[in-house]
């Protein structure tokens, strides 16, 4: 450090002057008297801090140091990888698994902190950046899990997307746009899960770890500096053995457990093994009955979906942004593209050049008889009917997802790079078959499904709150249940936040009392 | 040869959780039992940070 007093500093008082105004100056000093290198990395800490609990806090950290590591790995080899090799694998486990153990030891050092009304003495900021730390980090998981590119990924986008679409933002964060959720997932939201955990760290070094409660006189006293008796305390130590033992246990619960990896549904798989669901799937969106094609914003102007909360719907305000016409994108522009077939070219050319009356005709009479359709091999068969060229059209949609080609042409239908699977997800998610699937999982939604994991893995427990109350009247009943639950987590997200504002919230843990067992040592030692 | 043995245990699972998930019920809440375990476990281990001893070192005034 330069003393500035050994150095001649030619310059005027004005200059002085002018130096003790400028920002950089003020910021310098602010920073410099919050923050000075002892508080930053202190070798003693107050004699008060001799519990377990505390140690989560750094258990925290360092668990999000290895999902970071592991997460920096997989995105080095990227997503083929850890879908295509046993490494691969192994590190999408040790992602996993220090997923599952950072939130689990950042849900214990928030139950520590609660216990201890750790916002006392203006430490209300620390609170607030490790609750918004906490939301903040759901999120990323969850885009973590849309990310895994199997069939969990794909339940989940289906569903999450009616939330989203409900308070109107489903097209600004498209839950079944991969390439989309992948850049949040990698980028954004662990940049912004990092900047506020610093926020939070920041708050904690310059505040100090909150004093007991009843240890000091006035409540003003809580925000000054410690004044009792401290011990010796080695961060980098505490640090690197923290780091040390959250590696092993992850490498541990990876070996051990593994990760799922459940293959994705593809429209070929569904196609083979329920021809039939396939058919009236398809049939549907060509009559524009399906539940896409009758969905509302951000898709198209049905009103099947569209959410309210009173009278206000937010799905409405934000419109139709992403358009689909299930009927065009989901039928017939597949099918213009199958090449050399004069036969279908006409059905094509005659189902398009129909009136819309003549059309509707069709379709009702084609959806009378889907009870009796019969799937033989790759062509259907349904009672004789005016059904018009749809039997042809359907011969040949079903022809089209077995060879995988339908697939495809949902996928990439004006690009040759893909990373948006809107149309395909939309299209499956209108089938049974891909419920069926889902419901052997116990992923839908009456089943606490947001919560759970492919086969016998955990899932996200912590998403517990936000799925009970979709079980719960009038949630569990309404049209408008998504923009409802949404509303609720919202008001006490804010609420969980302002915890430290709240009177008789923020009296709970002197009520309850856990403190007098989290600081037993120090309350004895003043007995003494 | 050793070597990719030891790769292929290390990197497939010991305990394989493929297959048929179990899940409780009790009224309206239902709950995969490996999530029941986390949230038990996250309980027990705030428990015990909080009735375990913490080592002592002896303390000054500053």
């Amino acid at each position: 450090m330069i003393d500035e007093k050994e150095i001649q500093i030619d310059r005027s008082e004005q200059d002085d002057k002018a130096i003790e105004h400028q920002w950089t100056t003020k910021l310098r000093k602010k920073v410099e008297g919050e923050l000075p290198p002892n508080k930053l990395l202190p070798d003693t800490q107050p004699a008060y801090v001799s519990s377990w609990i505390y140690v989560f806090g750094v258990l925290t950290l360092s668990a999000l140091g290895v999902v970071a590591v592991s997460g920096g790995i997989l995105a080095l080899f990227g997503p083929s990888w850890w879908q295509q090799s046993p490494e691969g694998h192994f590190v999408n486990s040790l992602h996993l698994w220090s997923v599952e153990l950072f939130f689990f030891f950042m849900v214990v050092h928030l139950w520590g902190k609660f216990f201890m009304a750790a916002w006392r003495g203006k430490r209300a900021l620390t609170w607030i950046s490790g609750a918004v730390a906490f939301l903040v980090s759901i999120g990323a998981a969850f885009t973590g899990y849309l990310s895994q590119q199997n069939f969990d990924s794909q339940w989940i986008s289906t569903q999450g997307k009616d939330a989203m679409n409900s308070i109107g933002i489903g097209a600004f964060f498209n839950l079944m746009n991969f390439g989309q959720m992948f850049m949040w997932h990698i980028l954004l939201l662990p940049l912004l899960v990092v900047v506020i955990v610093g926020i939070h760290i920041v708050g904690v070094r310059a505040k100090g770890v909150v004093p007991p409660i009843g240890s000091l006189p006035n409540k003003e006293d809580y925000a000054k500096p410690w004044q009792g008796k401290v011990r010796p305390y080695d961060i980098i130590k505490e640090g690197t053995i923290a780091v040390i033992i959250v590696s092993l246990l992850t490498v541990a619960l990876s070996v051990v457990f593994s990760s799922p990896d459940k293959p994705p549904l593809t429209i070929q798989r569904w196609a083979k093994a329920d021809p039939t669901d396939f058919v009236t799937t398809a049939a549907s969106e060509l009559a524009g009955t399906s539940f896409s094609g009758s969905y509302g914003p951000p898709y198209n102007n049905g009103t099947g979906a569209v959410q309210y909360l009173g009278p206000i719907s937010l799905q409405k305000i934000a419109g139709v942004r992403i358009p689909i016409n299930s009927a065009y994108d989901f039928v017939l522009q597949p099918l213009s593209i199958v090449p050399n077939n004069p036969t279908l070219k006409a059905a094509l050319k005659t189902y398009e050049s129909a009136s819309p009356a003549t059309q509707t005709l069709w379709n009702n009479n084609f959806a009378k008889a889907d009870s009796k359709l019969m799937v033989k091999g790759n062509e259907i068969a349904v009672p004789k009917g005016n059904y018009g060229p749809i039997p042809m059209l359907m011969d040949n949609m079903l022809k089209l997802a077995n060879t995988g080609a339908l697939d495809a042409a949902l996928e990439n239908s004006h690009q040759f790079y893909g990373t948006d699977y809107t149309k395909p997800l939309l299209f499956m998610a209108d089938g049974n078959y891909m419920a069926s699937l889902a419901t052997q999982d116990h992923l839908t939604g009456n089943q606490w499904g947001m919560m759970n994991e492919t086969d016998k893995w955990p899932g996200q427990p912590w998403l517990w709150l936000y799925t009970m109350w979709y079980q719960i009247p009038p949630m569990s009943t309404s049209g408008n249940a998504d923009v409802l639950v949404m509303s609720i987590m919202v008001l006490l997200t804010i609420g969980f936040a302002s915890i430290p504002f709240i009177p008789g919230v923020r009296s709970i843990p002197e009520k309850v009392g856990l403190y007098r067992l989290i600081w037993r040592d120090y309350y004895k030692d003043q007995k003494s | 040869m050793y070597a990719a043995n030891l790769l292929t245990t290390v990197i497939g699972a010991l305990i394989n959780l493929t297959g048929p998930g179990h899940y409780i019920k009790w009224g309206f809440i239902q709950m995969s039992l490996a999530n029941l375990i986390l949230i038990i476990l996250m309980i027990v281990v705030l428990f015990l940070a909080i009735v375990i001893p913490f080592p002592h070192r002896s303390g000054g005034k500053r």
